[in-house]
């Protein structure tokens, strides 16, 4: 039986679709997220549906989660990012302890009882800073595509000293590094430097293993710097941006 | 029949509809609350009553009853009254101090405009650096509470302090506050606190009768009104035999700021994320009415004992909010603690260290929501509390 994962968030809706028998992944796929909320999401589990020649009625069943979890039409329940992402990390390694996950709008850390399940979290609040979306729009400033961050190798690149970690504030700083005659490398290992001690204050104490998901854990360098502030070694799993779906399929399966 | 009414309690379509007069469901009478107090209020103006407001638990209504006069609540709930507050006060300062305020800015609360005197006190600054840009306008008078509840120079001077009210109070009114005044106020009071324990110990039940939120709504801003006292007895009378349906939402127990009235917002989140309020430990709920004001002895010292032990995070050290929230974790057995901090409120946002732990020490999970009063971040709360309790239930299932 097939069972299906839908993490719908703030920037990008994530779909995995899972063999009950194994739980083994058997296809997923990511879409940027959109007005149509529920048709977005409908289209990508469709689609993964058909290219594993396979139809709704394969499927034994659908967890939805992420910010737009309740207009998954398709989902059987909804569950919160939180429980889920937590699911998905364990499923993936067994003995992580802390989790954390950087999403489109969302900072996390989640602190995991040795079967996977949450044991406590904290999120940020009403701000998004320290997010994916910072990240995104200091990239934009900069003449830079989030995913172009890639060349960005700033073990070797001395990270500039960013003080506000406000998005809209963060510009105007960066306009003034910019005017003073920073180069742009800096400034982005600065900014992520500045997200990942933001993370700190956020984590407590830690308890390893330290799994860092979400899309943000996608950008180069980003959790080099967060395992430096941490001062833990952090390991990102392949595709960190789908764990939250992982976690609702798994779920899912384990439903039935 | 009212023994019939509100039997749907706890699914929030208590008493709407059907043939049952507004007066014979508590719910439905408190539902009115602000229409009613207005009326009161009006009523007892015109009588040559005076009006006084008060601003936070630890005021004695007592001494204000004695006088003669009317003691109403001017908390400020509503975000709408923030804007205008902004005007005069800094925008990163607590909604409830902003919001009651603004009702002074605009103009636009008629208790506050009816009001003869208004009593603050020194709860926190903020409030008392608003009480002086409103007593600009308005006749205050400032109780000053000590925050050393360890220090019997502390108690003896929130005695003194009452005495000043009690002059006060007598010189602006004409009128000569006698011991027997305060006793008899301290009966009407005491009448009121005992109504409300018996209400909030609605909760302690499996399948309480009501929800938190109806049960916050049984409450008045005009506090010894005879046909509250009487709908609150009849509201024990008629809960106390009735069982809500069993259903599968994770006990809560609240604690930090209150909710006044109009900034239910949060626990309206709770209890549809699948929570249910079993137990309030603020200033709107069981903290204010714990104990009772003794009737032996000297009037004034009885109140300034009772008042000055009140448990707010002013308080240094505030030891007793600690062993009060483990007492009321016995008696209503919440599955874990929401504490809620309003943005800019220093003194709970600290004391969250201590709660968090006992918490911890507790084995319940916690969480701490810090927010104000505006719907912006209702999703954000939302999903918090749904992982919470997702981690409640999955507690529950491995024992």
């Amino acid at each position: 039986m097939i069972f299906a994962g839908v993490d719908s968030g703030s920037r990008s809706v994530k779909a995995v679709l899972l063999d009950g028998l194994g739980m083994r992944v058997i296809d997923s796929g990511v879409v940027d997220q959109g007005v149509g909320h529920q048709a977005i999401a409908s289209q990508l589990l469709a689609s993964l549906l058909e290219r594993q020649g396979l139809s709704a009625k394969d499927v034994g069943g659908v967890v939805a989660t992420g910010y737009a979890r309740e207009s998954v039409i398709e989902a059987d329940v909804a569950v919160t990012e939180i429980t889920c992402h937590a699911r998905g990390v364990h499923h993936l390694h067994g003995d992580a302890r802390t989790v954390i996950e950087i999403g489109g709008q969302d900072s996390k850390v989640l602190h995991l009882e040795p079967d996977g399940t949450v044991r406590d979290f904290v999120m940020n609040d009403r701000c998004a800073a320290g997010t994916g979306r910072f990240l995104e729009l200091v990239a934009r400033r900069l003449g830079k595509d989030i995913h172009e961050l890639d060349g960005l190798s700033a073990l070797d690149v001395k990270p500039l000293p960013i003080s506000s970690t406000c998005v809209v504030f963060a510009e105007t700083e960066i306009i003034g590094l910019l005017a003073g005659g920073a180069g742009t490398d800096e400034i982005l290992a600065g900014v992520q430097k500045a997200i990942a001690s933001r993370l700190t204050t956020m984590s407590g104490r830690l308890r390893k293993a330290v799994v860092f998901t979400g899309g943000v854990a996608m950008v180069a360098n980003m959790s080099n710097m967060l395992s430096r502030a941490l001062g833990v070694e952090v390991v990102v799993p392949s595709q960190p941006q789908l764990t939250g779906a992982l976690g609702a399929a798994i779920i899912a399966a384990s439903a039935r | 029949m009212s023994s019939e009414c509100c039997s749907s309690a706890g699914a929030g379509s208590c008493c709407s509809g059907g043939s049952s007069s507004a007066s014979s469901c508590p719910i439905t009478y408190f539902e009115g609350m602000i229409g009613n107090c207005l009326e009161y209020a009006t009523a007892a103006k015109k009588s040559g009553k005076p009006i006084v407001g008060i601003m936070c638990e630890y005021t004695p209504r007592e001494l204000i009853m004695a006088a003669g006069a009317l003691p109403v609540c001017l908390c400020g709930g509503s975000a709408d009254t923030i804007p205008a507050a902004e005007e005069s006060l800094p925008t990163n300062l607590c909604p409830l101090i902003k919001s009651t305020f603004g009702y002074h800015a605009a103009n636009s609360n008629p208790f506050l405009a009816m009001a003869d005197l208004i009593v603050g006190e020194t709860t926190c600054d903020g409030k008392k650096k608003m009480y002086e840009l409103m007593g600009m306008a308005r006749k205050m008078h400032i109780l000053e509470l000590p925050h050393r509840q360890d220090c019997p120079e502390a108690l003896a001077y929130w005695r003194a302090e009452l005495v000043r009210l009690k002059d006060a109070l007598n010189k602006r009114f004409n009128v000569n506050i006698s011991d027997n005044c305060i006793r008899h106020a301290i009966e009407v009071m005491n009448r009121e606190r005992s109504a409300k324990r018996k209400l909030a110990a609605l909760m302690e039940s499996d399948n309480p009768p009501i929800t938190g939120l109806q049960l916050l709504g049984l409450k008045s801003i005009i506090s010894g009104i005879p046909s509250d006292l009487e709908q609150y007895d009849r509201a024990i009378g008629m809960f106390s035999s009735m069982q809500g349906a069993a259903k599968k939402s994770v006990r809560v127990l609240l604690t930090g700021v209150p909710t006044v009235h109009g900034a239910e917002r949060v626990v309206n989140i709770i209890e549809t994320s699948g929570g249910l309020v079993v137990c309030t430990e603020n200033c709107t709920g069981l903290k204010p009415v714990l104990d009772d004001v003794d009737t032996s002895g000297d009037p004034i010292d009885a109140l300034a004992r009772k008042y000055f032990g009140l448990h707010c995070s002013v308080m240094t050290p505030n030891a007793r909010r600690r062993d009060t929230m483990a007492s009321l974790v016995k008696q209503y057995r919440p599955q874990c603690i929401v504490d809620l901090v309003w943005q800019a409120c220093l003194t709970y946002d600290v004391e969250s260290y201590f709660i968090r732990d006992l918490a911890k020490e507790l084995n319940l999970p916690y969480l701490r929501i810090e927010t104000d009063y505006s719907p912006s971040d209702s999703a954000r709360i939302k999903v918090r509390l749904q992982a919470m309790f997702e981690t409640v239930r999955s507690r529950n299932q491995r024992c």
